[in-house]
């Protein structure tokens, strides 16, 4: 056993000599902790989810939205503005490249749907032939619209999965008919399932119909929501971002230095906003718990120097029998590391449990990285070297021959 | 053994100089059982201090066993502690969490081997009479069992001197004669022993007596008849015998 070792040993002897003390130490930075490891865990779990989300919607989106508000999710109520339009989608498939699809969106909330005695309300959006390839939503039933239904003003339908359920309950609605308004329609698909989106949209409470038909037999109103791209090569769609804004901002007629009388967004764009959404918080949370971690330390370093003072004849006795000023130091530097280690142990321990036990009642998503133990393990040598140097320093320089006087 | 030459010490606080030691000179050969005595503020724990390189002169000579410690380092006296001396308090100073032969294993925790010391621990507590008691802790120990193991941890790392400061002080007379008796059969082994007391009985037991006075050597002679420890247990016990003493 080399020396380095044994001086360890007696710093855990002395540490389980007086367990009270230990605890006190250990306590603030099994808080501190703790706290570090539920905010790095729950980041790293959001972030996770977040990069799941663009995933799905797929790296090769670009939404255009009407109005120049940097909405990141989906809008929460209907807007009315009137900046996009069905001639700015052409100009678009027309002029830039790296298109692959592309559809106008128009939708409305609040539609009452009608089969028989049954009816919901839900949500109506016109779209054009392509919007299921673009926003990959695939359908389950029938099919999707197509081209012509758009040419013929069609009255048809593609239903979501929830509301074919509530409609239809366990029958095919395929073929079957619906009322909208006035109108009788004909259901032609139904999604398959989709759930609910992080922005909180509910994917399976809709009807989707043709663009034409909405703007034309349903809304009145020729303006869009949106504009739906999907781009041919996914790392060329920043520059196809910018030929797009160029194209619009020539079409609306904006002067240069104005603003945008619309947003687009790539799907980076939605990543950043999300992790920068959560990131703030995380960086909050993360400073309180280093403030937690900083009170643990001064405990650590108050209990020390109390200690020293107490264990001075202890001290003394060692370096008579031929402890270094060093070995001394060496001591009780280890103590501090061994109990910041140990309560970062549990505090880490303690921080996954929160984390796990959060994420399971559905008030966060988690995920278990190896990056809270090892910022737990960083912190807490840190707060040991930090606070403990003081009162090992103060530790090595008690002269023997005074703590030893009768 | 020891070389003491012309040694100073002074403490300043502020434009006040105290001299502790004035210049003492004196010499120990291997084997010697040498007693310091003098009144309190003669100087004896500074030398005694400086003696088991604890503290460093202000100026002056002192080599142990070849080695000038008079301007050493840290890490030397540290070793030279380790290696060469042996400590004995007044009040033991044993740690009350661990056992009498953990007790006595503390020197090697600060050696440079590898070795814990475990077998020579043993043997030295049995040399003081505890074999029997190696497990106990000092809270489970007499005074003199105490003293006995810290005598033990002294002598464990086999140092060339073994200085003991008042090590009877907190004792009984029994119990202070069995201390010195295992002194005295120390030096018939041939171990170099220097005791610092006030205690003239306590004295009368060593070979020679060095008396400090005001910082100075003022005596240092032979005692002529150093006093038998074994035979003063022996007339304790017959006292004992008889009733106590009248």
């Amino acid at each position: 056993m080399t020396r380095t070792l044994r001086l360890f040993r007696q710093a855990i002897a002395a540490l389980l000599s007086n367990p009270l003390r230990s605890f006190l130490m250990m306590i603030g930075i099994v808080i501190g902790v703790a706290s570090l490891t539920t905010v790095i865990c729950i980041a790293q779990g959001t972030r996770a989810r977040i990069m799941e989300m663009v995933a799905k919607q797929g790296w090769d989106l670009i939404m255009i939205r009407a109005g120049g508000a940097k909405q990141v999710f989906a809008p929460t109520t209907d807007r009315t503005i009137a900046s996009l339009v069905e001639a700015d989608e052409q100009a678009i498939e027309n002029s830039v490249g790296n298109i692959r699809y592309i559809s106008s969106v128009q939708n409305q909330r609040g539609w009452e749907v009608i089969n028989g005695a049954t009816s919901v309300k839900t949500r109506i959006f016109g779209v054009g032939p392509t919007w299921h390839q673009i926003r990959r939503r695939p359908v389950e039933k029938g099919e999707f619209i197509a081209e012509g239904d758009l040419v013929n003003m069609a009255r048809v339908a593609v239903l979501g999965f929830r509301t074919a359920k509530l409609l239809f309950g366990g029958t095919d609605p395929v073929g079957q008919t619906i009322r909208i308004g006035k109108d009788a329609f004909q259901v032609k698909g139904v999604f398959a399932e989709a759930g609910i989106t992080p922005g909180g949209d509910d994917w399976d409470d809709r009807i989707v119909l043709p663009l034409t038909t909405t703007a034309r037999r349903l809304f009145g109103r020729p303006y869009l929501e949106q504009i739906v791209v999907q781009v041919r090569n996914p790392r060329a769609l920043p520059r196809t971002v910018d030929e797009i804004t160029k194209l619009l901002r020539e079409r609306h007629a904006i002067r240069p230095g104005a603003e945008d009388d619309f947003f687009v967004r790539g799907p980076q764009d939605v990543k950043e906003a999300a992790l920068a959404t959560s990131s703030t918080l995380t960086t909050l949370l993360i400073a309180l718990s280093a403030i937690a971690l900083v009170a643990g330390g001064v405990v650590i370093m108050n209990l020390m120097l109390i200690s020293v003072s107490q264990r001075a004849r202890e001290i003394g006795l060692r370096r008579t029998a031929g402890a270094r000023q060093r070995d001394i130091l060496v001591q009780f530097l280890f103590e501090a590391l061994a109990v910041t280690l140990a309560g970062g142990f549990l505090g880490a321990a303690a921080g996954v449990i929160a984390a796990t036990l959060l994420a399971r009642t559905g008030v966060a998503t988690s995920a278990l990285t190896w990056l809270p133990f090892a910022m737990s393990i960083v912190a807490c040598s840190v707060v040991a070297l930090g606070f403990g140097l003081y009162p090992a320093r103060k530790a090595s320089r008690v002269d023997p021959a005074v703590a030893l006087r009768k | 053994m020891i070389e003491v030459e012309n040694l100073t010490k002074q403490y300043a606080k502020g434009a006040v100089v105290t001299v502790v030691l004035a210049g003492v000179s004196f010499r120990v050969a291997k084997g010697e059982f040498v007693a310091i005595m003098g009144a309190s503020g003669a100087g004896k724990s500074t030398l005694m201090n400086i003696l088991g390189g604890l503290d460093t002169p202000t100026s002056g000579t002192y080599r142990l066993d070849g080695l000038d410690l008079a301007r050493a380092g840290d890490d030397e006296l540290s070793r030279v502690r380790n290696t060469k001396i042996g400590f004995v308090f007044q009040q033991f100073y044993l740690l009350d969490r661990i056992d009498a032969v953990t007790n006595v294993m503390l020197p090697f925790i600060y050696a440079d081997g590898n070795a814990d010391g475990a077998a020579l621990a043993g043997k030295a507590l049995a040399a003081v009479g505890l074999g029997g008691r190696a497990r106990h802790r000092p809270s489970e120990l007499s005074g003199g069992e105490q003293q006995r193991v810290a005598i033990a941890r002294a002598l464990v790392t086999d140092p060339v001197l073994l200085l003991a400061d008042e090590p009877t002080g907190n004792l009984d007379t029994r119990n202070g004669l069995e201390v010195l008796a295992i002194f005295q059969r120390l030096h018939r082994e041939g171990r170099t022993l220097i005791v610092v007391t006030h205690d003239r009985a306590v004295a009368d037991h060593a070979s020679r007596l060095i008396v400090l006075n005001d910082g100075r050597v003022s005596a240092d002679e032979p005692v002529a008849q150093p006093r038998d420890a074994e035979a003063g247990l022996r007339r304790l016990e017959a006292e004992a015998a008889a009733g106590g003493p009248a």
